[in-house]
Formats: C-alpha cells, sequence, structure tokens
C-alpha cells in the first residue's frame, strides 16, 4: 500500500469504496478498490473473487484494466486502470446536448467491449451508465463486473434480480432465469438511446410493473405470435395491451433512421430475437465510424 | 470462459516447464526425494477429493482445488504454509470461483476435524489444528501465490466431446477415462500439459485398460503425439506407484520428514 498515495474518493462500488491514487514511482493515476471483508465466514467476498478472475483473463481496450491485487492484513485492494469520470457523470456534464458523433463513438466501443466479453462467454448482467468509464481522449471502457459470470456449462439457473431495474430487458422483469448474452444488448439499446437523448434515460421505472408498462407502452405488448414462450416464464403476468403507438422518433427526437433502426433491434422484447453485439458492430449505422479522437 | 484456453491466464501463465519445476522444489527436495515429494502430494490431493466429497462439490470444483493446491506449492516450499491448512483452503477457495456457493467455515472446519478423526487417522493422530481465522488469512497467501490466476481448464470438458466424437455407446469407455483424468490429478500432470492434451492421454490409458483398439482414431486426432506418450508415461508410474506402497503404512513417517512450517502468528 505505501506504493500509492490516496486522493480523492471516488465512490461506492458492489462492494467497497474506490479511491483515486497515485503511484508514488511512476505518478500514474489508478482507482484503488477496497474489499470489505467484515462478514467473518465468507473471506474474499464472491463478488470481488468473480471480478478479480474474470478481468484477469479479459484484457481488452473497451475493459477497464485490473493491475494489481494488494493484500494487507484484513483488506483487499484492486487497483484498477483510472479513467476520467462514468458516463453518469458524462450525463450530468452535458446540458442536454451531445454531439452525435459521440454518440456513436461510445456506441461502438460498448458493443466491442460487449462483443469481447460475449466471445469469451462472459456476461456483464448489469450494464449502466454508472459501469461506464469514460477517459479523456474519449475511450470507454466496461467496468463493475461484480454481478458477470461465465456462462459456460452447465446450464443452471442463474439468481434473478441483478440488472438495475431500469436496464432490465422484459424476460428478467418477467423472472426468467436463464439469462444469455442478449440481456446485455437490451441494456446496451437502453442506453444508446440515452446517449442520444443526452443522458434522459428511456425507461426510467419505478417497479418492476411500471418498467413493463413503459416498455411495452413503447414497443407494444408482446403477444403468442411476436414472443411465443412469454407465458410460461416464472413471474409472468397478463399486462394491458398496449399497441406500439407512439414512435422512436417521438421517444428519441434527433436521431437518424440508421440509429432508430439499429435501436429496434437492440430493443426486442422476444430476447431470441435480439441483435447480437458483434451484428450490431457491423450495422448500417456504423459504416462512418470515425472513433474518438482518431 | 470455455473455450478460449489459448487466450487464458491457465496457458500463459500457468504451463511451466518441467526443469522449472523441479528447480521450484530444490528446497523440499534436500530433504525428501523425488518419491517420497510426490506421496505427499497424493496424500493431500487425496485430502481435498475426500473434503469435496463430504462436502457434496461437483468434481469441478474439486478438481480447481487441487489444481490451485499444485500451483502454490510449484511455487512454494511445502514448509511456506502446512499443506494440512492449504487444502481446506483451496477448496473454501475453488467453491465460491467455481459459484458453487460459499460453504460456511465452520462447516469447512468441522469437517476437517471428522475427515481426519474418521478417514485419515493412519496419518494424523491429533485432532484438526486449525481455525476459522487461519483459512482466512491462508486464503490471502494462496491468492497472491497464484497470481489471482483462478480460471482453471480440466479436462473432463475436452474428454467428454472427445468420447462423443467416437461414438454413441461409450459410457464405459468415458467413466473409466474420467477416473483416470480423476487419478491424473494426483501427478503434476495440471502443471504441464495443456487440459485437452491430458484429456487425450487418459483416454488413451483407458482404452489399453478395456483393451479396445482406437488406433485409427488416435492417428486422425492432430495433435502432438509425443506429448500424448509422455502424459501416459506419467500416468503409468502413478500406477506403478500405487501398487508398489501402502499409504497406510508409511505416510506417517514420511509426514514427520516433511519440511516444516512456522506457525503463522495468529491474528
Amino acid at each position: 500500500m505505501q506504493k500509492y498515495e490516496k486522493l480523492d474518493k471516488i465512490g461506492e462500488g458492489t462492494y467497497g469504496t474506490v479511491f483515486k491514487a497515485k503511484n508514488r514511482e511512476t505518478l500514474e493515476i489508478v482507482a484503488l478498490k477496497r474489499v470489505r471483508l467484515d462478514d467473518d465466514d465468507e473471506g474474499v467476498p464472491s463478488s470481488a473473487l468473480r471480478e478479480i478472475c474474470l478481468l484477469k483473463e479479459l484484457k481488452h481496450r473497451n475493459i477497464v484494466r485490473l493491475y494489481d491485487v494488494l493484500h494487507s492484513d484484513k483488506k483487499l485492494v484492486l487497483v484498477f486502470e483510472h479513467c476520467d469520470q462514468d458516463l453518469k457523470k458524462y450525463f450530468d456534464s452535458l446540458n442536454g446536448d451531445i454531439d452525435p458523433n459521440v454518440v456513436k463513438s461510445f456506441m461502438y466501443q460498448l458493443l466491442r467491449g460487449l462483443a469481447f466479453c460475449h466471445s469469451h462467454n462472459v456476461l456483464h448482467r448489469d450494464l449502466k451508465p454508472q459501469n461506464l468509464l469514460i477517459n479523456k481522449n474519449g475511450e470507454l471502457k466496461l467496468a463493475d463486473f461484480g454481478l458477470a459470470r461465465a456462462f459456460g456449462i452447465p446450464v443452471k439457473c442463474y439468481s434473478a434480480e441483478v440488472v438495475t431495474l431500469w436496464y432490465r430487458p422484459p424476460d428478467v422483469l418477467f423472472g426468467a432465469k436463464l439469462y444469455t448474452t442478449s440481456i446485455d444488448m437490451w441494456s446496451a439499446g437502453c442506453i444508446f438511446a440515452e446517449l442520444a437523448n443526452a443522458g434522459r434515460p428511456l425507461f426510467p421505472g419505478s417497479d418492476v410493473d411500471d418498467q413493463l408498462k413503459r416498455i411495452f407502452k413503447l414497443l407494444g405488448t408482446p403477444t403468442d405470435e411476436t414472443w411465443p414462450n412469454m407465458t410460461t416464464l416464472p413471474d409472468y403476468k397478463p399486462m394491458p395491451m398496449y399497441q406500439p403507438n407512439m414512435t422512436l422518433v417521438q421517444v428519441v427526437p434527433k436521431s437518424t433512421t440508421k440509429m432508430r433502426d439499429l435501436l429496434q433491434r437492440l430493443l426486442v422484447c422476444n430476447p431470441s430475437h435480439r441483435i447480437s453485439a458483434e451484428q450490431a458492430m457491423s450495422h448500417i449505422y456504423f459504416t462512418d465510424i470515425n472513433l474518438l479522437p482518431k | 470462459m470455455a473455450g478460449n484456453f489459448w487466450q487464458s491466464s491457465h496457458y500463459q501463465q500457468w504451463i511451466l516447464d518441467k526443469q522449472d519445476l523441479i528447480r521450484e522444489r530444490q528446497l523440499d527436495l534436500q530433504v525428501l526425494s523425488e518419491e517420497e515429494y510426490q506421496k505427499i502430494g497424493i496424500f493431500f490431493s487425496n485430502f481435498i477429493q475426500i473434503l469435496g466429497e463430504q462436502l457434496k462439490l461437483k468434481q469441478q470444483v474439486i478438481a480447481t482445488a487441487t489444481v490451485y493446491f499444485k500451483r502454490f506449492y510449484a511455487r512454494n516450499s511445502l514448509k511456506s504454509i502446512d499443506p494440512l491448512l492449504l487444502s481446506p483452503t483451496c477448496v473454501f477457495l475453488a467453491s465460491k470461483v467455481e459459484e458453487f456457493g460459499v460453504i460456511s467455515n465452520s462447516r469447512l472446519i468441522s469437517t476437517c476435524q471428522t475427515v481426519l478423526k474418521n478417514k485419515l487417522n493412519y496419518a494424523y493422530t491429533q485432532e484438526f489444528p486449525y481455525r476459522t481465522n487461519h483459512i482466512l488469512e491462508c486464503e490471502f497467501y494462496l491468492l497472491e501465490n497464484l497470481d489471482c490466476c483462478l480460471i482453471v481448464f480440466q479436462p473432463y470438458r475436452p474428454l467428454l466431446q472427445l468420447v462423443q466424437d467416437i461414438g454413441q455407446h461409450e459410457d464405459q469407455l468415458l467413466a473409466l477415462a474420467w477416473r483416470v483424468v480423476n487419478d491424473s490429478l494426483r501427478t503434476d500432470l495440471s502443471l504441464l500439459y495443456p487440459p485437452y492434451q491430458i484429456a487425450i492421454g487418459c483416454l488413451q490409458i483407458a482404452c489399453v485398460i478395456m483393451q479396445k483398439d482406437l488406433k485409427s482414431w488416435f492417428a486422425e486426432l492432430n495433435v502432438d503425439i509425443d506429448k500424448i506418450q509422455e502424459i501416459s508415461r506419467y500416468i503409468i508410474s502413478l500406477f506403478e506407484l500405487w501398487k508398489s506402497y501402502d499409504e497406510k503404512k508409511d505416510i506417517q513417517g514420511l509426514l514427520n520428514k516433511m519440511p516444516k512450517f512456522k506457525l503463522q502468528p495468529s491474528r
């Protein structure tokens, strides 16, 4: 711990406080995540272990780097690459206006990070603006893998209730327990719309019921035809039959046709019809991609 | 993390060189012969296996715990931490990483106590001496020495695919090869060879035992045959060691001879 000089507190993560710090030798700025070990029975918390072992395997420019793990008695400190801010804070600084090229660049990087995770059989499961870090060079990185897990065999039930409500897909809201990569793609869609609207969340539901209604009011309530297995989901309950009477243009006024087309492929209620990260990256919306700052 | 072995920390950091392994063990090999060292390793692999079975863990979790154990002592002398403490710590860490769920520490300790008393009393006459705080402290050392590389690839999955490729009704072959993979955990193989090669080696041994001729099938595998032969030799020499040695009679002497740890000060 002598190696680092602690600077400001950045925030509270899933399992501990995050500090900004400076490496005394290299002067490099890092983020220190202190893992609380207050539960005397569990030892190093499973969520921290999960993050450590996944980040040890996932090395990619759009995924936050874990540099080091420090041990000092009763404490575990994870040393991460430091990013200047998260997407939520970035939104707060915008005053309601965002450059369309920034939207495209961030979205592309989000998808690229996700495609990498998914190709390594890792789901993030908790995508939200607070978990997307942004640095001065306009690079976006996925962070906070505390809820992520590898989804290799065997296929068993994964714990329910893991995604922050606003970014939760309808299948998870109905209690689906077998998650696939589609869970992250829905969240990516919500974040895409939020980016385009300079930080106005797309579905800011207050509870599960409200969340579903907001989704179905925009996209129309799914039917047996559009989503055959919906009614068999564990927490399924019949919802009012909304017709898709709002269009995406109304919800995302500054969007282009191509943008709305991609958004429409992400925000599909039936998880098996949602576009994959790999496919989304080759969508026509990105043909003129100009990654910032290059 | 399936399917990306070549990019994994397992491949990049933890496939070791035989010569390095021997060099790292020099300290212990001044006191023990290579065979004695191996016997001690076998004993503690068995301890991990029994613990895992008593705790109703899946074989995958037990195998991961065993590999942690191997990796730790590939870099450390037996006297740095008492293997009797490191074994349950490996089980504890592996069960969390493999998302089996946390085993409560009190259950872990009491299982260690019963196993020692009922199944391993030929090796230890005293009670299991460690408590929760020792396990938690040891977990730190383990994590650090593993360099936080916690995801371990095992031969079980490639084995399943290989047997499937051979044909439909090979349950007997699979069961036997599976047991040979379990046995392979008692050797250094998991430190030296990629899991798919170990799977092929174990399958070959199983075929020999069952007198099943699959030479043409093996010939079509795109694999370094020399490596597979090396793996087979490791397993055969393990079987020979087992035949020539009565653990119940000899282990106490070996454990006494083992380089001793200095007790960690408790917190």
